[in-house]
């Protein structure tokens, strides 16, 4: 808020804040007071590839494609977040007053480096090499990147780097168990002994000795010094008697601070116990080991620390594409992604309560539906509305880098600004009952797909393309393979005409890749009796049986949603649903009764075709 | 050392006393340079600042047509590539554990997952007037970039974090690798597009007029759209009343256009047509609908232009056959411009073609992973067993020296070498003295081949530090070392090029195409044949190994080490049956048993443990291993058939459960009979109790007590049945 009050601001998009390994440290102090003061905070992921992207996959049907649900979406979005890596975080906190944004926007700089030589994060990863072309073409610093990026651990990724990889801590893991017999002789003899070695500096206290006796001394009662201070260390074989001597020693005096200190593989090996000439000296020396024990937490954490932060601060997320992004997010710095979209959503929100999709937004909002990314929105607007929005960046301290590129947060921390006017005007233009806060559109994701049939032309008024919106069940949707390979989509329709009467009516074919193509029946119509006849043999025409015995093959949308969730992603998607089918035939005397429930879920479930 | 004269070169840092001399002599815009005196080097920088040519985008293809002339003239050509990883997975790295089966499907994983970064290429050429050999080395960056109207070029590829950290430490450009760096398509991929793209001419030439009235639907009634259509139809029947009126006028005098969408006649392929600039993809579609409607002599057309715009256009066309003719001069005119795309996107493999169909003399340093990736990126896809690789290889390149062998098996260069490592740049250092360092007073007296390196004079920025670690000074050291090594052989460098025949030289004959498959394999591959023998100079780390007495156990507990499998399984089989435990990673070991039998013992013992769920599942030695109940185990085609799938899980226990192995122990079929016969729970329970006794009493020899206890096994089972 300070900032603001100085407005010493420049346009926006000019000073974005590069932050990389060399200045992390001193920027982490001010994005955390950043953070506290914003309202909400943009959040943007740059990563070596996804499957969303219209570029070339080595199997095209990875890609988020319009026969996609949301269930489907999130695997394909998960497997991406696997296989590929984060190397830029933009982070934007902002504050909306009336007309006016404030935002301080970074991007930091990542690289998987292994800090600790244990092959974290990560062993190894994928590129996209059309993604990395066209972020080249940006002006994305990849030498930045990989020679000076921050590293990271995730969430889980640290507790197991600690259990290995243990440093001397004030903290013991603590275990309450009753005190047993050998427990309280432990006990006694280390009291004893802790007991004796310090009366002998008491007594050596008040005159200054001999530096020979005084070297004596440590050579009798094996003492060593920690620091200027005196300290012994008592050897343990186990986390039990780690926890026994800190609780002795805090029984013994108040000027005793025992430090545990693992051996090489993480086990208990010793506790060391310092002595504390005065209060004041042991609050001094528990600041030190505390400084000692956050430095090494975020050379352990890394740029996590900074997604810590925003957590912590509860503020609202905006972002756009969110499931791309925060499967990103939740692999790299959390832990690995759950096997499910609902599974996926609670974990998530307990790190992020409040996260806003644009992609959801631009839905909700009428004529934007149709808007394929950012920019096209960002467009729209512009032509079609008055929005008086002023982005104010205030200036960041001289030294650091700042660079004009790569403002993706700032643009989603303006296009929120604009949409969150927008609705507020039409909100109180209609009637009041009708005005949904905007915190109603949060944690409800979009996917963004590709449509089956690429045009390679930009197009900024798709926008206002004409067909409605189209929403097939996915029991509508049958999946054909086994057809040669060079046979054309109106082939294929061709041939469908003339081996079931359902396909007398409309339907439209689209090839998913080379092995396979769907085929979307009008919305009357279920896929389910021409699956049977098919499983029955029972043909309505010879050429049914014909194609069949071609090797044409069928399946509804279960085969596919199973392929997705089974992961069966090396092959082409024919491959994959063979594999599918086959079992299914395996398990079809066991699984009678679950199929109740998926055909439930299938009658909810409806996707978007628009792209058809 | 301070130089007494200002240079602006950037290689001119290197060896300034030898530059002085050579200065004279080079009048010619060539700069030469003598590397024995190189006054900067240091043990720990070898050769900084040796100019070695960067080769990217902008300069590839003059570079390429220099090249030719040189490798022509070459007697030998070194290479070294820089991978962008080599191993995606811990246990895919290369053990003594692997036979050659295994060995080759790693091999083949990494060559299929990672790219190649930088490619190093130095020419090699006697020059006998200066009595020296003349390198010439370039420094290719290679990405495998999307070209356009070529399917399928440009998968993802994978990157090892060690791997881009290494390069990074040795100052590897990824701007320039991602932003100039070189394309590329396999001879396959080639064909590949070409065919795609003469079938695709083919059905579009006999399904024009069906398709294309088909592909556009009458648009949706919007007022705008009526409007806009009305308005277009409006436009065209005046040009084309314009054109038709006079035909030499070339603009159209639109009075009520605005200037965006005013239009202007052009000539295409000398008829008259209006450039379409500015308009929506849908407004097109409108646009195209209206001409069909209401124009049968206006064809509407989009061609590639420049720069991989396409142009739209509307043509005026005489007559149908005019229309027709149009039509196909178009198409051609496609084809022969995609054909030009394709030709171009083959980028770097025309280096590869030349140094092929040329035959030269290929060096490289333990280089099997090299020709792995050199398949796979520009030949095809890497066949599946290691006999037709080698051989598709010899086919390909007749000639390689790996100067890693030739360093290891000769015994002349073993002596020199003596106890050093035999990696490349400490072979450089010890047997190219004179270009690794600056030091004159070598007093060996040895006679060391003399290497100039030539670089032409063009723009600075070309040059890259030439540092060890970088793929073309890499190739220069290899080929320093292969020229060093002829002369400890013996081969006389002094008379004329032609007739020294490098290939042909009986000095060379032991270690032409012979390659180590990997470092740690024991072994020799013969490209010529395809045949594998061992390797006689090789250590063994591990005892023998024998592949049908090896089991694969994984998904065990995290908490078991390779000695608690050693312990259980000694307990059951005997003290002498476990020859070894190997740890592929923390997931999987490799458990070798002194005898083919104990493997299908221990199959059969942990299947028979894992279906009882009795109190002797629970006391039985084994049972340790199988805590956790997800513990797979195998024999060793099971490991060979996990090495060869396709995913790449960072952990193998992981992989296994992506391959979808749905049984938790496979029994080898021939082996001993199980199910039928006898029932599990007694061979458990009879291994228990041995296992007891044996714990009780002493045992002498332990393979005797083996034998016991499979007697013991089968006397009751034949009593039980």
């Amino acid at each position: 808020m300070a900032a603001m009050a100085g407005g010493k601001a420049r346009s926006c998009g000019t000073a974005v804040r590069q932050v990389s390994k060399s200045n992390f440290a001193s920027v982490l102090k001010q994005i955390r007071a950043d953070v506290e003061a914003a309202d909400f905070v943009a959040v943007y992921t740059r990563v070596t590839g996804d499957s969303s992207s219209s570029s070339s996959h080595r199997w095209p049907w990875r890609r988020i494609l319009p026969i996609d649900t949301l269930e489907t979406s999130y695997l394909k979005c998960k497997l991406a977040a696997e296989s590929f890596e984060l190397f830029q975080v933009a982070i934007c906190p902002f504050s909306i007053h009336g007309s006016k944004v404030i935002a301080f926007p970074y991007n930091f700089h990542l690289f998987p480096r292994d800090e600790l030589q244990m092959g974290l994060p990560s062993y190894s990863f994928s590129c996209q090499p059309s993604f990395l072309s066209s972020m080249a073409r940006e002006g994305f610093d990849f030498n930045t990147c990989i020679y000076d990026g921050i590293s990271y651990l995730s969430r889980v990724q640290e507790a197991r780097a600690r259990e290995s990889n243990r440093r001397p801590s004030l903290h013991p893991i603590s275990s309450s168990r009753i005190l047993s017999v050998a427990d309280s002789i432990f006990k006694e003899r280390i009291k004893s002994r802790v007991h004796h070695w310090r009366k002998a500096y008491e007594g050596s206290s008040q005159d200054s000795d001999l530096s020979l006796v005084q070297s004596l001394r440590k050579l009798l009662l094996g003492g060593e010094a920690y620091g200027s201070r005196p300290c012994m260390s008592l050897d343990v074989c186990s986390e039990r008697q780690v926890q026994l001597v800190f609780e002795t020693v805090e029984q013994i005096s108040d000027d005793l601070v025992p430090i545990f200190i693992p051996d090489s593989g993480g086990q208990p090996k010793a506790v060391r116990v310092v002595l504390a000439s005065s209060q004041e000296d042991k609050t001094a020396l528990l600041t030190e080991i505390e400084k000692l024990e956050n430095e090494q937490n975020l050379k352990l954490r890394g740029f996590r620390e900074v997604i810590d932060i925003i957590s912590k601060s509860q503020k609202t997320i905006i972002s756009h594409d969110c499931l791309r992004n925060f499967t990103f997010i939740h692999e790299k710095l959390i832990g690995s992604l759950p096997a499910t979209l609902p599974e996926f959503m609670c974990s998530l929100k307990l790190l992020f309560s409040n996260v806003i999709d644009l992609n959801n937004l631009l839905k909700v909002m009428g004529p934007l539906r149709k808007a394929k990314n950012m920019s096209s929105a960002l467009h729209y607007i512009k032509r079609h509305f008055f929005l008086p929005i002023e982005i104010e960046v205030p200036e960041s301290p001289e030294d650091w880098i700042t660079r004009s590129h790569g403002n993706y947060a700032l643009r989603i921390a303006s296009l929120f600004a604009k949409l969150s006017m927008l609705l507020k005007t039409s909100a109180s233009q209609t009637a009041l009952e009708h005005c949904t806060p905007i915190e109603d559109y949060a944690n409800v994701f979009h996917p963004s797909s590709i449509s089956l049939n690429e045009q390679g032309d930009d197009d900024d008024d798709a926008v206002c393309s004409t067909d409605a919106n189209k929403r097939v069940k996915t029991d509508s949707i049958i999946f054909l393979w086994g057809f040669s390979s060079t046979i054309s989509v109106a082939e294929l329709k061709q041939l469908l005409l003339q081996i079931h009467p359902l396909f007398s009516e409309e339907f439209d074919v689209q090839l998913v890749d080379k092995t396979c193509a769907v085929v979307v029946l009008g919305s009357l119509h279920s896929s389910e009796a021409f699956l049977e006849a098919v499983r029955s043999g029972k043909t309505a025409s010879s050429k049914l049986g014909e194609s069949f015995a071609d090797g044409l093959k069928v399946a509804g949308y279960d085969a596919y949603k199973n392929v997705c969730m089974l992961g069966l992603w090396e092959g082409n998607l024919a491959d994959s649903l063979d594999i599918v089918m086959a079992e299914q035939m395996e398990n079809i005397s066991s699984s009678h009764g679950a199929n109740v429930n998926e055909k439930y879920w299938n009658s909810e479930m409806m996707i978007d075709l628009n792209h058809l | 050392m301070t130089p007494a004269v200002e240079m602006n070169n950037p290689w001119l840092v290197f060896g300034l006393r030898a530059f002085a001399q050579t200065l004279n002599r080079s009048h010619y815009g060539r700069f030469r340079r003598f590397l024995c005196s190189n006054a900067r080097a240091t043990a720990g920088g070898a050769g900084n600042g040796m100019a070695v040519k960067k080769v990217t985008l902008s300069n590839f293809w003059s570079v390429l047509e220099d090249l030719r002339i040189r490798v022509r003239q070459s007697d030998f050509v070194a290479i070294d590539l820089e991978m962008t990883g080599v191993t995606s997975a811990p246990w895919r790295d290369f053990f003594e554990f692997d036979r050659s089966d295994v060995r080759y499907l790693k091999v083949k994983d990494s060559a299929e997952k990672f790219a190649v970064a930088q490619f190093g290429v130095c020419t090699f050429r006697w020059d006998a007037t200066q009595c020296s050999f003349v390198a010439h080395p370039l420094n290719f960056y290679i990405f495998p970039r999307q070209e356009p109207f070529v399917e399928g070029a440009a998968y993802e590829f994978l990157c090892q974090t060690t791997s881009i950290s290494f390069l990074a430490k040795y100052q590897f450009d990824f701007n320039a690798y991602i932003r100039e760096g070189m394309s590329y398509l396999s001879k396959a991929q080639e064909a590949e597009a070409l065919q795609n793209l003469r079938s695709a001419c083919e059905n579009d030439l006999c399904s024009t007029s069906y398709n294309s009235y088909e592909r556009v639907e009458i648009p949706t009634v919007r007022t705008s759209d009526l409007l806009f259509s009305e308005r277009m139809k409006i436009r065209f029947h005046e040009w084309r009343e314009g054109v038709l009126k006079y035909p030499e006028d070339c603009t159209l005098e639109g009075q009520s256009c605005s200037p965006k969408t005013q239009f202007q006649t052009v000539f295409f392929k000398l008829r008259p047509a209006v450039m379409l600039n500015g308009f929506t993809s849908h407004k097109l579609k409108l646009i195209q609908w209206v001409l069909r409607k209401h124009f049968n002599d206006l064809r509407y057309i989009c061609v590639s232009g420049e720069n991989n715009s396409s142009q739209k256009l509307v043509v005026y066309t005489d007559s149908k056959e005019d229309m027709a003719s149009l039509m196909k001069e178009v198409k051609e005119d496609q084809l022969k411009c995609r054909e030009v795309k394709i030709h171009s996107a083959v980028g770097f493999r025309h280096v590869i073609d030349l140094l092929s169909s040329e035959e030269k003399l290929i060096i490289g340093h333990n280089c099997f992973l090299d020709f792995a990736h050199i398949h796979s990126k520009f030949i095809g896809q890497l066949p599946s067993s290691m006999e037709e690789f080698t051989l598709s290889v010899n086919k390909n390149f007749p000639h390689i020296i790996d100067t890693k062998h030739l360093i290891c098996s000769n015994h002349v260069i073993q002596y020199l070498m003596s106890k050093r490592s035999k990696s490349l740049s400490s072979a450089f250092s010890v047997l190219c003295p004179k270009i690794y360092s600056a030091s004159q007073n070598s007093a060996s007296s040895r006679s060391y081949v003399k290497v100039e390196v030539q670089a032409d004079e063009s723009g600075s920025s070309y040059w890259n530090s030439g540092a060890k670690h970088e793929a073309g000074y890499d190739a220069f050291m290899t080929g320093c070392v292969f020229a060093q090594a002829c002369a400890h052989f013996g081969i006389e460098f002094e008379q004329d090029s032609l007739a020294m025949d490098l290939p042909r030289n009986e000095k060379l004959q032991n270690y032409i195409n012979i390659l180590y498959p990997s470092w740690n394999s024991g072994t020799v591959i013969d490209l010529r044949t395809g045949a594998e023998r061992s390797d006689s100079g090789y250590k063994r780390k591990y005892p023998r190994i024998e592949f049908p007495n090896i089991a694969l156990v994984w998904g065990f507990s995290s908490k078991l080490k390779p000695k608690d499998f050693e312990e259980c399984l000694c307990k059951v089989f005997g003290s002498a049956a476990v020859i070894s435990v190997f740890c592929l990673d923390r997931t999987a070991v490799l458990i070798q048993f002194n005898k083919k039998e104990f493997v299908d013992h221990f199959l059969v013992l942990k299947d028979a443990l894992e279906r009882d769920d009795g109190p002797i599942s629970v006391l039985h030695p084994l049972a340790k291993v199988l805590d956790g109940g997800n513990t797979y185990a195998a024999d060793y085609e099971t490991y060979k058939e996990i090495c060869g799938c396709l995913a790449s899980k960072l952990m193998f226990a992981e992989q296994a459960e992506a391959m979808g192995i749905k049984w938790k122990t496979k029994i080898r079929t021939g082996s001993v009979e199980k199910g039928e016969i006898y029932s599990y729970t007694d061979i458990a329970e009879n291994h228990l109790n041995i296992s007891l006794i044996r714990q009780q009493s002493e045992i002498k020899d332990a393979s005797g007590e083996q034998e016991q206890t499979r007697e013991d096994v089968l006397t009751s089972c034949m009593l039980r049945s």
